[in-house]
């Protein structure tokens, strides 16, 4: 990430010009009840459009900033969410609290799991293995406690339905104000010595240790945090949604999708996850006519981006703006700057 | 007692026979086999449609490894490509994914065209006294196929000039080329080989109990974790985790219940994980 000194012809202060990508992104997906907003079908898929791209930021934190690749995003989620479910209807605690309590669950549990990857120095590929063994047994474990998650039916999540979370558009704008707060978090991140740190051992692990950068503290922090984020995320889908079940946060119906829609955003990029969530919500809505070729369409599909693009959109976008630039640039010294410039990370 | 470790064998020596593929394809070229399970299905299904088409069981299964292998072989060839040209995490990521992809997309043509087939072969004859269990023959000859493919594996890769130039590229594959081996080649052997391997546990495995189309995923996390938890292009190492973790599933499922058996199972492969990163007979290196 290079830092450039001049910033002549540019707009705003650096403040202004880091934040106005979080602010118009989200902009922009505000206006989306204003098509959508009379149909209960098409908000609950909006909905989980941003749902995932919260999911998508957390797992940003902990695999985009410093490498871990978690395996547990829908568990970590599922934690959030029943654990929310559960102290509220059945222990009577207030709901904001219960969900305080629930993201404090999720974030003790990711920070554990990468506390134990980082003590034992566990590559990517074996922190995703006993990741996805977390998540495969905690999906185990809800369906075995049936007394507590009502097993494979499912739970019925009565708190949250008399507030504004029972609405039919209300429920949107609550998680554009969380993903709001999920990428304005993302950036300050990215702007503090703590940014500086995760891209120093992201880079290079050894020279960062070397530099002096505690490269275990900071990967547990990224876990603690993302997983935190995801857990809350969780949490507020089970209110709004009245209803969890195992498969609400399977591996297969969460992971494999958060996966998906980082990578083909561009991993460790500020806006990449809204741009895959969007994407790939697009192209699932866009399938449901073809239920019988759903799988083959969204298979190719990932083959052809990952061939195509497989640093990802919003890197591939910054990489040919930043040529134009160059180019069009050199001759005629900064004139005007271009719109698409606030992409750029600070 | 005796009877429950037994099964638990029989069960690990295919856990085994299916991590060997994926830590095979892995220990070469980096690429994390996400499709292992959709092989595995894909050859059990072409066995199954044979064998619905009046063709006998050995070239009916012989025609689902050649399917299984030979799909492997054309991904190697053409979609992996751009994948091996990497380096590094980049390699890993990129090959994960577009496995990812090939994998629904198996799935997504099978269950498309077949969603209801299944392959069940029944091993006839009265049960064999061994050490004093009464066995099923099924799974006497399920276990007997894995370990002679599994011995066979093992001497080949000792002993024969193909089998060494294999190892010799999972452990430096500067030097191998130095040496006159062709990593590409020896790459697009294996990925067909370990096609032909999940294929043949598909059909060892529906000697027990039947395979169906959706079984994919399944057989893939099993792959995953028993090559994990054998230490990443472990051939023996797979061997030794499939047995153990086959113990430790019929155990367990006899003694405590099947609900919380997985739960032990995975925690007993992380355990193994976060005690011994490098797997059980890993190398020490990813």
């Amino acid at each position: 990430m290079i830092r450039r000194a001049a910033t002549v012809g540019r707009v705003g202060t650096p403040a202004v010009r880091a934040y106005a990508p979080v602010v118009v992104a989200c902009g922009l997906v505000a206006l989306l009840p204003l098509r959508y907003g009379d149909s209960r079908p098409m908000m609950g898929v909006v909905i989980g459009g941003v749902l995932f791209a919260c999911y998508a930021v957390g797992f940003n934190v902990i695999f985009g900033s410093t490498g871990q690749l978690f395996l547990c995003t829908g568990a970590l989620a599922g934690l959030g969410g029943y654990a929310s479910a559960i102290l509220s209807d059945r222990h009577g605690l207030p709901l904001m609290l219960a969900m305080l309590l629930a993201t404090l669950v999720a974030a003790t549990a990711g920070g554990l799991l990468s506390w134990i990857a980082v003590s034992r120095s566990l590559g990517v590929i074996f922190t995703g293995i006993v990741t996805l063994a977390f998540a495969l047994a905690f999906q185990n474990l809800l369906l075995g406690q049936r007394d507590l998650t009502g097993g494979e039916t499912g739970l019925v999540v009565e708190a949250g339905s008399d507030t504004l979370l029972g609405e039919q558009v209300a429920p949107f704008y609550v998680f554009v104000a969380l993903l709001a707060g999920y990428l304005a978090l993302f950036r300050a991140l990215q702007r503090s010595h703590i940014g500086w740190a995760f891209r120093a051992l992201r880079d290079d692990e050894i020279a960062a240790e070397l530099a002096g950068v505690d490269v275990k503290r900071y990967r547990v922090l990224a876990g603690t945090l993302g997983s935190g984020m995801i857990g809350l995320a969780g949490a507020l889908y089970a209110h709004s949604e009245g209803f969890i079940s195992p498969s609400t946060f399977s591996f297969g119906e969460v992971d494999v999708l958060v996966i998906v829609m980082l990578a083909f955003g561009g991993i460790g990029s500020l806006l990449g996850p809204v741009v895959g969530a969007a994407a790939f919500t697009v192209l699932e809505e866009w399938m449901d006519s073809f239920n019988e070729y759903r799988l083959i369409i969204y298979g190719s599909v990932i083959l052809v981006l990952f061939l195509v693009l497989p640093r990802g959109v919003v890197p591939t976008v910054q990489g040919l703006v930043e040529r134009l630039r160059r180019r069009a640039g050199r001759p005629a010294a900064p004139v005007a700057p271009s719109p698409v410039d606030t992409l750029n990370p600070g | 007692m005796r009877a429950v470790v037994f099964d638990g064998v029989v069960l690990g020596l295919q856990f085994g026979l299916l991590g060997v593929g994926l830590t095979l394809v892995y220990g070469l070229g980096g690429v994390l086999n996400l499709a292992q399970g959709q092989f595995a299905v894909l050859g059990a299904i072409v066995v199954a449609l044979r064998i619905d088409a009046g063709s006998a069981v050995v070239p009916a299964v012989l025609t689902g490894l050649v399917v299984a292998g030979s799909v492997g072989l054309a991904l190697d060839l053409t979609l992996m490509r751009p994948v091996y040209r990497r380096t590094g995490e980049d390699r890993v990521l990129l090959g994960l994914l577009l496995m990812l992809g090939v994998a629904f997309i198996i799935d997504g043509v099978l269950v498309w065209r077949y969603p209801i087939e299944a392959l069940t072969l029944r091993i006839g004859g009265e049960p064999v006294d061994v050490l004093g269990v009464r066995m099923r023959t099924g799974s006497l000859l399920a276990s007997a196929i894995a370990l002679g493919v599994g011995a066979i594996l093992v001497l080949f890769l000792r002993y024969a000039a193909t089998g060494k130039a294999v190892r010799s590229v999972i452990q430096d594959e500067e030097g191998a080329q130095l040496c006159g081996v062709s990593p590409e080649k020896v790459r697009a052997f294996v990925f067909a080989l370990s096609g032909v391997l999940a294929a043949l546990v598909a059909v060892t495995r529906s000697m027990t109990s039947p395979v169906t189309v959706n079984a994919g995923i399944d057989f893939t996390i099993l792959a995953l974790i028993v090559a994990v938890v054998g230490g990443l292009g472990s051939v023996s190492g797979a061997f030794l985790a499939g047995i153990l973790l086959g113990i430790v599933n019929t155990v367990s499922a006899h003694y405590i219940g099947t609900y919380v058996t997985t739960i032990v199972l995975l925690g007993a492969a992380a355990i193994t994980i976060v005690l011994r990163p490098s797997g059980l007979l890993g190398a020490g290196r990813e």
